[in-house]
């Protein structure tokens, strides 16, 4: 969960052309994640200003709330193709690692077909969503800010995610196809003890770097 | 409307076994939670009104000021590994308690749960204290059973102690006050601590040969070692001040928090690339956390339309059984759901029917929150996939899991004592909270 779990899974070269789709996919995907990153470094800054500003000149940051529920929007959706492609979001994976590869592809195929459904759907009605806001011109309560661009914003990054699941799609049928090839573009399914041993890497690198512990 | 035949019950109770059925299969949860509810609503009203009505969730749900504390615990997590602090925390607990029977044993359970608290992050926390705390126990004579054990096990109490995530989540879906549980949480963790002290204790000194006590350190030396420890207290003296007297709202204590990290790390010379790398974690985790939150109140919506939650919470009020054997039970599949999923998920996917039904039975949300979030620990200490153990187990390749595991149970047991007590006395958990000004 922590640590240096950001190795970048498409490093390399190979995998023809869909491996080619998978790096240039990532290095958008890449992207918006740092952009959220920064915003939550961002939402850092501001918030100790804020404080700062109230405590001390007694003068808090015009329209600080209505900022701060605009980011959260730029923030929350803007990794989800880049999480699903590390394989960050939650699942249960015990039962997948006992079953043979064959079915563990087929289930994968299942569970891309589902998400691309549910993105497809969100990605449209979200577009709706933020398309009446723009028509009707909606903005924040105190500061006036127009509310369209941070629902948009739910659109697109639901957008490059179901862009991300195609290529899931791709990885996986080719796998349950040819179980014996090399994946491409997918997630690694990983067990709790290669979890655990990564972890553990992680805490190595970790005590490794801290100069205190270089004594 | 589309006419199924279905009864409303028949299409909710449908609707949770799908879900579950999905979930078993590896389907992500908050895309299994988004489709159980997108085809449960529309049956329910219809297509357009249904699609429309979900379409508007995943905004309205995740863009509220409240929520905005979520990423900021989650980026102190992340800066609080570069803050060089996890040596420092060891020896300052080790100054200050190794006169202790099995002191050693006893400050890595203090200093695994102050980093853990800060990081957030129980597993990651237990490797590194793995590293730190384990080879001195060894290399003291101390039980390696017991070693590995308080590590995995004292790695778990970061749930109770704020900043903690997983708390602020729970608070979202039941929509309870996020200052109230964050307090709440410091009194149970305290309390927990104490359970596995207790647990050494008694260990060393029923065969003292385990852990022995480690003396000879002044009183100079004491209080030269707090320095170190600053940023993890400062961290959790913000965040539980501004709650309790009302200085700041959590957003504004989350972010005074990361701060204070931030330049702790900045001191140990974090490198560009290190911050970098901790600014994709919190994306990644945001991002996680929040997906499974729509996903997640996406279904509510649904469970509302079909009236899951009320029927569910008449039903349980109505079994012939007082409500403490109701809530042990509810406690039980806790602990048999967290043996095979991880404790966010977990929550998640039970609270929005349990939750009613255990306030119908007349628990308080605070005190509940607590109790259940005390359990996600409990979940990554027990076999067959606590986390926990096995990071201990990876990082130590010379103590075996198993080892592991039954250096834990005697701390798994302590977490039941300890759980016993917040069901005996309720107010060591709301009492403080009742405190809190405003």
């Amino acid at each position: 969960m922590a640590g240096a779990n950001t190795a970048d899974p498409t490093a390399g070269s190979g995998g023809g052309m869909l491996g080619a789709l998978d790096r240039g996919v990532h290095r958008i995907e890449k992207l918006t994640a740092l952009l959220s990153g920064f915003g939550v470094f961002a939402l850092m800054l501001i918030g100790v200003a804020q404080v700062l500003s109230r405590k001390f000149i007694n003068w808090p940051i015009y329209g600080y709330i209505d900022i701060v529920e605009i980011m959260m929007s730029f923030l929350v959706f803007m990794g989800l193709a880049y999480t699903e492609r590390l394989g960050g979001h939650i699942r249960m994976e015990l039962i997948l690692t006992f079953l043979p590869k064959r079915l563990v592809n087929l289930f994968e195929v299942i569970s891309v077909l589902v998400g691309l459904f549910v993105v497809g759907v969100l990605t449209y009605y979200t577009w709706t969503h933020a398309l009446r806001s723009y028509t009707s011109g909606d903005s924040t309560m105190d500061a006036q800010i127009v509310l369209w661009p941070s629902k948009l914003i739910v659109s697109l990054s639901l957008a490059l995610l179901f862009i991300r699941l195609l290529i899931a799609l791709w990885g996986y049928g080719r796998l349950l196809l040819s179980p014996g090839a090399v994946p491409y573009g997918v997630p690694e399914l990983i067990d709790v003890e290669e979890q655990a041993r990564r972890d553990a890497a992680a805490a190595d690198d970790l005590v490794m770097d801290s100069p205190e512990t270089q004594r | 409307m589309i006419d199924l035949g279905l009864s409303k019950d028949a299409i909710g109770i449908i609707g949770c076994v799908a879900l579950m059925v999905l979930v078993f299969l590896g389907v992500r949860v908050y895309v299994a939670a988004a489709i159980v509810g997108i085809l449960g609503i529309v049956p329910l009203i219809g297509w357009d009104a249904g699609a429309g009505l979900v379409g508007t969730i995943p905004h309205s749900k995740s863009v509220n000021y409240t929520l905005s504390v979520l990423p900021l615990f989650i980026l102190i997590g992340y800066l609080a590994f570069h803050a060089g602090m996890t040596q420092a925390l060891f020896d300052a607990a080790k100054k200050w308690l190794g006169w202790l029977p099995g002191g050693l044993a006893i400050a890595t359970i203090f200093a695994v749960a102050g980093f853990s608290a800060v990081s957030g992050a129980a597993t990651a926390a237990a490797a590194v204290f793995a590293r730190v705390a384990i080879p001195e126990m060894l290399k003291a004579g101390y039980d390696r059973r017991m070693a590995a054990g308080v590590t995995a096990s004292g790695a778990t109490l970061d749930s109770l102690i704020p900043p903690s995530a997983i708390m602020v989540v729970y608070a979202i879906i039941v929509e309870a006050s996020i200052g109230k549980l964050l307090i709440a949480g410091f009194i149970p963790g305290l309390i927990s601590a104490l359970c596995y002290c207790l647990i050494v204790i008694v260990w060393s000194k029923w065969n003292p040969a385990v852990g022995r006590p480690i003396t000879g350190f002044t009183w100079r030396e004491r209080f030269a070692s707090l320095p170190g420890t600053l940023p993890v207290i400062l961290v959790v003296i913000i965040i539980f001040a501004s709650m309790l007297f009302g200085w700041a709202t959590p957003t504004e204590a989350g972010a005074l928090g990361a701060f204070v990290v931030f330049i702790a790390a900045l001191l140990n010379r974090m490198k560009l690339k290190q911050l970098n790398d901790a600014l994709l974690e919190t994306a990644k985790l945001t991002v996680m956390i929040f997906a499974i939150i729509w996903g997640i109140l996406i279904f509510v919506r649904f469970l509302g339309f079909a009236g899951v939650p009320e029927h569910f919470s008449e039903w349980v009020v109505s079994l012939p059984a007082p409500p403490w054997a109701i809530m042990l039970g509810i406690l039980f599949v806790y602990l048999v759901l967290g043996c095979f999923m991880d404790g966010i998920g977990m929550l998640l996917l039970t609270l929005p029917v349990f939750y009613p039904a255990v306030i119908k039975l007349g628990y308080d949300p605070i005190w509940f929150g607590i109790v259940v979030v005390k359990m996600t620990g409990v979940c990554l200490l027990t076999p067959p996939i606590g986390l926990s153990c096995f990071v201990v187990a990876a990082v130590r390749r010379d103590i075996p899991l198993a080892d592991v595991f039954r250096g834990t149970l005697p701390f798994v047991l302590a977490d039941f004592l300890a759980i016993g007590i917040f069901m005996v006395w309720p107010e060591l958990i709301t009492w403080l909270p009742d405190q809190m000004i405003r």
